[in-house]
């Protein structure tokens, strides 16, 4: 008896936070995670080193939060964010690491 | 949509040449002055010490200067050049005055005929690099006519009609002792070795690196001679293509967004690129696969 009951337990903290988890995004979650991303752009287009899925990533959120699928925006701003932080630090990194592939 | 396993067999080739341009790297270096002819030299002799039966005119032929099998596929295409229609185009528009009369003669030196290895040129006035294609468009324009589009259609014309023109003539671009010349010369280089996109590629990954390795069904042109067959027929296209078409195309391969067309960046890397290159002849129009 004493043991069901401690499953039941355990299972109810688990879908309780896999809910919590699953919680569908805000428009305002899906609009931060929107001009995160297009900050990291910006900072790319700055240093003229855009990726294209970046740019395609980026373009897609934009879309989802038109149509107010918040979630699909979200994730897609986020990876959006990724690859254009990926991007800067190439950039910089680039800023002198090409030197070492000059042909001497 | 490609098949998958055709997918993954391009997505290994990548990998396999990212492992190879890792293993070249020298430790790092601080700012250096330019001195392009010192760099001229080694790139030179970089490609002829890799290739050393190859007569440097080779190298304008590209990819079917290093592969006999797609060189004999080329002499049989070359008894009907598939740019041969571009060509005639070229010539009518290059004869045809615009509506104020003028004529495309009237804007360069010789009359237009036989210069194509002088560009792209340093104009210091402006201080910016000039193209071929971009000194097209602006004769257009001073003369009251609409620029063209620069990836294919008339200006591929055109500029494969002023390269038959120069055909046999080495590249010949000088780089003027000034500042701004030496800024634009050391913009292309550092755009040609840097790496960029989401695949992290330079162009000198594919173009020095894996030069004359295979990549998917391509063979990689070297660097050396790159533009001296400029502009081309690519069959993949089915239609001609100019420089900005081709750096379009592989800053895309690298899942980088590509320039606008005659970008500055873009023009100081076809200044660096071409450069280079004094000595190899001119031989466009191209074909290629
Ligand atoms: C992932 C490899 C790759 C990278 C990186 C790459 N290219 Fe290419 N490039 C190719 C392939 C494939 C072709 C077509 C086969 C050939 O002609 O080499 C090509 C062709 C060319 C050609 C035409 C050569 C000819 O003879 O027709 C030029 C010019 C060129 N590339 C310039 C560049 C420049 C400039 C960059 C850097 C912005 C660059 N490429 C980066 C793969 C690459």
């Amino acid at each position: 008896m004493r043991r069901t009951w401690r499953r039941c337990a355990l299972a109810c903290a688990g879908m309780l936070l896999l809910a919590a988890g699953a919680r569908a995004a805000t428009e305002a979650e899906a609009g931060a995670a929107l001009r995160a991303a297009e900050q990291q752009q910006a900072e790319a287009a700055r240093l003229r080193n855009r990726w294209i899925p970046a740019e395609a990533a980026l373009k897609a959120a934009r879309e989802a939060l038109r149509t107010r699928d918040y979630d699909r925006a979200t994730e897609l701003a986020g990876r959006a964010e990724a690859l254009a932080r990926r991007s800067v630090e190439q950039a910089r990194e680039q800023e002198t690491a090409w030197r070492d592939a000059v042909i001497r | 949509m490609r098949p998958r396993s055709s997918r993954r067999a391009r997505a290994a080739t990548l990998l396999a040449l990212g492992a190879v341009v890792a293993t070249g790297l020298h430790p790092s270096r601080a700012e250096e002055r330019p001195d392009p002819a010192a760099d001229l030299r080694a790139f030179q002799a970089h490609f002829r010490d890799r290739f050393p039966q190859l007569p440097i005119a080779e190298f304008a032929n590209g990819p079917y200067a290093m592969d006999a099998g797609m060189r004999q596929q080329w002499e049989e295409i070359m008894q009907f050049p598939p740019y041969d229609f571009a060509v005639e185009e070229g010539k009518q528009a290059f004869e045809t005055p615009f509506a104020n009369g003028k004529r495309y003669a009237d804007c360069f030196p010789e009359g237009g005929t036989g210069i194509r290895q002088t560009f792209p040129y340093f104009d210091t006035a402006a201080g910016e690099v000039v193209t071929l294609d971009l000194a097209i468009n602006r004769c257009r324009e001073r003369n009251g006519e609409k620029p063209l589009p620069y990836q294919t259609g008339l200006m591929a014309s055109i500029t494969a009609y002023m390269a038959e023109t120069s055909r046999g003539k080495p590249f010949d671009i000088r780089i003027p002792d000034d500042k701004r010349a030496l800024a634009a010369y050391e913009d292309g280089k550092r755009f040609f070795y840097s790496r960029r996109g989401q695949l992290n590629f330079s162009c000198a990954s594919c173009h020095v690196q894996a030069a004359g390795q295979r990549l998917r069904g391509d063979v990689l042109a070297p660097a050396l001679g790159i533009l001296a067959s400029f502009p081309i027929y690519r069959s993949e296209w089915g239609s001609m293509g100019t420089v900005d078409r081709r750096f379009t195309s592989c800053s895309a391969q690298t899942r980088s967004e590509p320039f606008a067309p005659q970008d500055p960046g873009y023009r100081n890397l076809e200044y660096f690129l071409s450069y280079m290159s004094n000595g190899v002849p001119i031989a466009g129009p191209g074909t290629r696969p």
